[in-house]
């Protein structure tokens, strides 16, 4: 028995060996050849470690960032970034392992749903797939579940997830695009609905922003490493510059305090670089197996696509709604503290691609004015859940950071608020 | 081997879902190819014999001049757009 011991104790363990096993069978089970089979399992291993050392790189950066801010300012704050969450949970917390199989439990109940309801939607972002997976074990685990009974409670939670977001977004999607046959799967829909709503009250009338012209000077933040090192690094340096010389000296050594700010700026979006590229390789075999699957067990399933795919349909919104958003969270980031909750700064990820996709939804039903209002409400919402669960985070042993995508964020808050009271009824 | 490449703003999911309808239009049109999907930083420095992008990049490719051939598409996973745009190119560069 000792040798199954050891690949139980020391091989499976190891969340990239699972992850490259579940792809190795995935790929036998659709006959392909032998050398892609070893070259897809390979790469999905490959992308699994490299995802894990861009995550090192960010939370190196964000714990020099927390140590500068706290001197700074004198408080806590934090940097939304579901990205991060995902790389501590699977390095730090060691949940590497639920999470990869929670993320093949989210796709079966997916295809199960899409199978027997009416919500025909296969959720092909595989990335959000990832981040929901990555939030329902962290808060799965700590509402008391483990093993099997947390992967599936992570499924289902995420499988509902998958198919009720495109299901609720729909109706706007076929009003933009002005056909049924594409579906929206990116877990911030709650906030497109929330803004959409708030746009359609206000912008009643209003003209369409496409009309607007725009700088073309701004083309450059579509680049999401830029758009990202573009407030990363004013962010830094004036924190920097805030916690003073000789406190910046400390960390910096021989280096001089404001450019060893600048660089660990850049370090950040070196992380995020490497963490997205990893979690490109890990997908590279993963979606198109998931997709073919679901083609054949659901007919008439609607692919439910990352949404980016909206941009083209009205660039202008995007640009307005990711503007609009933007002051939205910095108005969020100094209200909320009074209300005793913690101070998170923008993150220009979600600022750009959830915001970027509530303009189209905004534009869509309300207008030049409805993008003004709903986008700043859009923005204040996004930063008002992820505040919510500050305090959670910081007790798991989370380094200066949450989560970012809204329905990840609604799931947490259903094992907290639901879930969990509910078992602790039983236990 | 032909090589095309399917860009976006982060190279994950928008470029992913193209890089499929691609893949099933030059399935369709007999044609082999290696497609694969990248983020729009890096696409300036890579090999690929065609790029196919979203229109909203356009004016992105613009400030680069770069040897492939290049395709901007209105809708990302529309496969008829994409027939559309990819014959005359692929007859161009002798591929069809």
């Amino acid at each position: 028995m000792g040798i199954i011991d050891f690949i139980i104790d020391s091989v499976l363990t190891q969340a990239s060996i699972t992850i490259a096993l579940i792809a190795f069978i995935g790929l036998l089970l659709q006959r392909k050849d032998f050398g892609e089979v070893m070259s897809g399992s390979f790469k999905t291993m490959l992308g699994f470690l490299v995802l894990s050392a861009g995550a090192s790189i960010i939370v190196n950066s964000l714990i020099y960032f927390g140590k500068i801010f706290s001197e700074g300012f004198g408080m806590q704050g934090i940097v939304p970034s579901i990205e991060a969450i995902n790389g501590q949970a699977m390095n730090d917390l060691g949940l590497g392992n639920q999470i990869a199989i929670t993320f093949l439990a989210i796709f079966v109940v997916n295809i199960i749903l899409a199978r027997f309801t009416k919500w025909k939607y296969i959720f092909l972002t595989g990335q959000a797939i990832l981040w929901m997976a990555t939030m329902t074990t962290v808060f799965g685990s700590v509402a008391g579940f483990s093993g099997i009974s947390l992967i599936l409670m992570g499924g289902l939670v995420g499988g509902f997830f998958a198919v009720a977001m495109p299901a609720i977004a729909q109706p706007i999607v076929r009003k933009i695009t002005g056909t049924n046959e594409i579906a929206l799967g990116h877990f911030c829909t709650i906030g497109y609905v929330f803004a959409a709503g708030i746009s359609k009250v206000i912008g009643k009338g209003s003209k369409s922003t496409e009309d607007i012209k725009f700088p073309k000077g701004l083309g450059f933040l579509s680049d999401t490493y830029l758009s990202v090192a573009f407030v990363m690094i004013p962010l830094y340096m004036i924190t920097a510059a805030f916690a003073g010389a000789s406190f910046g000296a400390e960390l910096s050594g021989d280096v001089n305090y404001l450019v060893y700010a600048f660089l660990q700026a850049v370090e950040f979006v070196v992380g995020v670089y490497v963490l997205l590229a990893g979690v490109r390789l890990l997908l590279a075999e993963i979606v198109p197996a998931f997709r073919g699957i679901a083609l054949k067990v659901v007919p008439d399933a609607k692919p439910a696509l990352d949404c980016p795919v909206l941009f083209p349909y009205a660039p202008n919104a995007v640009t307005a709604g990711f503007v609009t958003t933007t002051i939205g969270t910095v108005i969020a980031m100094f209200v909320l503290p009074w209300f005793g909750l913690a101070m998170i700064l923008p993150g220009m990820l979600t600022n750009f691609f959830a915001g970027g996709t509530a303009g189209i939804f905004m534009n869509a039903v309300g207008g030049r004015r409805g993008v003004l209002f709903g986008g700043i409400a859009h923005g204040f919402f996004i930063t008002l859940l992820p505040a919510l669960l500050v305090p959670h985070f910081n007790s798991f042993g989370f380094v200066n950071t949450t989560a970012t995508d809204v329905d990840t964020v609604g799931a947490a808050l259903v094992f907290q608020w639901i879930i969990s009271p509910i078992m602790s009824l039983f236990s | 081997m032909l090589n095309i490449l399917v860009v976006c703003g982060a190279g994950l999911g928008s470029s992913f879902a193209c890089q499929m309808s691609v893949e099933a239009v030059l399935q369709d049109l007999g044609v082999k190819a290696s497609v694969d999907h990248s983020d729009i930083s890096s696409a300036a420095g890579s090999r690929a014999d065609i790029i196919i992008s979203g229109k909203n990049f356009e004016s992105q490719f613009m400030r680069y001049d770069l040897p492939m051939e290049l395709i901007f598409l209105d809708r990302l996973v529309d496969k008829n757009e994409i027939k559309e745009k990819l014959v005359p190119v692929l007859e161009a560069i002798g591929k069809l």
